[in-house]
């Protein structure tokens, strides 16, 4: 596209977020500052995955963007006609045809393979903020290690609901040492998380943090001896390719109260129904 | 004769960032990278596309030495505008040989609230394989490698890997090393656990 450089971001910037990223997975899971730019779109729609993805896209890259797991949601289809027409890279669908997966919100149910690198979109990347409002003392935090406050906050949920309610950003603790937020994913997603054989990276554009665990990472999501980590469970299968393993939306399909539970991924979804037709 | 740059300067240093980016969330991997070579053998087409890629004006760089000829300062402050610092402690990134480290600089280590301000080291070596036994052979486990592996250096290196082994100390603060043989290149982020193989 003419008058913008190769993805949209200048060669300043990019360089900026390369360093960025090269700490960010030498420290795994600590927030590095970087300069965030604005982006031809607002805040909360991922311009923290953009800037990154922007910054390692090359033109031999094969890009697929997902939002809530699904292909075809206005924001994963903006943003992969955003890419295909300032770096002109190819897109697909496919989870395994892709090199970069950028993400709102999901862990794609097909296993993720070496060399593949996965982008999250991230809101408020401190886990601590919520519980601590300053920065300051949440930087601090992280420094000390002092993470006793957030198994405070998994501990009043068992308090009142009987079991951890937390059931997306669910906490994790990166090899065995700073407490990170993965980005509002479900808890289902957390177990994909540990030692992925992809590289995952992080992208926060309002709060400007980026993070990332290297492939081969151990991931603990937080909880206690008596109340251990679970994921979210289904009685129901979804209804349009029958998985009984995939995370699963409740469809309202009336008024009536009809309802169906179909996959979040849309790509695994259109695969299974592929391979059984 | 000039120091060469990058041909295609975005798709170039963009492939290379990938092969960086690689080498530091998969320590102790090899990678060959297509950069230009310098025309004096002081550090190879490798450490030289690292440096082109990386570097810019916001960046402070320490040359070692005995790297440090008037050809290479004018050659990378003309292709990417670079500071170049003579504090150890100021640097972003060191241009080192093994040697270098012997003497020990104070480079920057980061603090605990912000431990990515620390330097980032490119050292130039004359050997480095993947072998996993001889002398000058290290066993790498942490993030980013699934059981082990090993790097296989000149013994010269001992003490840039001792260095670098003591980073286990001090996390989060800590050094993190790019090491560059030729076009060939790895890299030993803060987090390996660095054992000599005896």
């Amino acid at each position: 596209m003419n008058g913008y450089n190769f993805a949209y971001l200048d060669e300043q910037t990019k360089r900026m977020i390369r360093r960025a990223l090269l700490k960010a997975v030498a420290i795994p899971g600590y927030q590095v500052p970087f300069g965030g730019r604005e982006m031809p779109m607002p805040y909360g729609w991922g311009t923290g995955g953009m800037q990154l993805t922007a910054s390692i896209l090359g033109a031999d890259d094969v890009l697929k963007v997902i939002d809530q797991g699904a292909d075809d949601t206005t924001n994963a289809v903006s943003i992969r006609a955003f890419f295909e027409r300032v770096a002109g890279v190819e897109t697909t669908t496919a989870t395994r045809a892709a090199s970069i997966i950028q993400t709102r919100h999901r862990i794609p149910e097909t296993p993720l393979e070496p060399g593949q690198i996965l982008v999250f979109q991230v809101p408020i990347p401190e886990p601590l903020r919520f519980i601590e409002p300053s920065e300051r003392e949440t930087r601090l935090m992280h420094a000390l290690e002092e993470y006793g406050v957030m198994h405070v906050k998994l501990y009043e949920d068992i308090a009142r609901h009987g079991h951890i309610a937390t059931t997306y950003a669910y906490p994790v603790k990166v090899d065995g040492r700073y407490v990170m937020d993965p980005s509002p994913i479900p808890k289902f997603d957390n177990p994909k998380l540990d030692m992925s054989p992809a590289l995952l990276l992080f992208g926060a554009g309002r709060e400007k943090r980026l993070y990332a665990i290297p492939p081969h990472t151990r991931v603990e999501s937080l909880d206690f001896e008596d109340h251990p980590f679970e994921i979210q469970r289904w009685d129901e299968r979804c209804a349009l390719c029958d998985s009984a393993e995939s995370f699963l939306d409740e469809v309202i399909t009336d008024d009536a109260g009809g309802r169906m539970f179909v996959c979040s991924d849309t790509d695994y979804c259109e695969r299974r129904r592929e391979e059984s037709a | 004769m000039p120091w060469p740059t990058l041909n295609d300067p975005v798709h170039d240093s963009q492939r290379m960032f990938r092969q960086l980016l690689a080498a530091m969330s998969e320590p102790g991997t090899l990678h060959t990278l297509a950069a230009p070579a310098p025309p004096q053998d002081v550090i190879g087409p490798a450490l030289w596309g690292a440096l082109l890629t990386l570097c810019d004006l916001d960046v402070r760089v320490l040359l070692a030495p005995a790297l440090d000829t008037p050809a290479l300062r004018e050659a990378l402050v003309f292709h990417t505008g670079c500071c170049l610092t003579d504090e150890p402690g100021s640097a972003d990134f060191a241009l080192m040989t093994p040697a270098t480290l012997c003497e020990a600089p104070e480079f920057a280590l980061g603090s605990d609230e912000y431990p990515e301000r620390s330097t980032t080291l490119l050292v130039a070596l004359e050997f480095l394989d993947s072998g996993d036994t001889g002398s000058g052979t290290w066993r790498l486990s942490g993030p980013g490698i699934p059981a082990q592996r090993t790097l296989r250096m000149e013994e010269r290196a001992r003490p840039l890997m001792l260095r670098l082994a003591a980073n286990r100390q001090g996390f989060p603060c800590g050094l993190d090393a790019i090491l560059g043989c030729g076009e060939r290149l790895a890299a030993l982020p803060r987090t390996t656990r660095i054992e000599e193989v005896v």
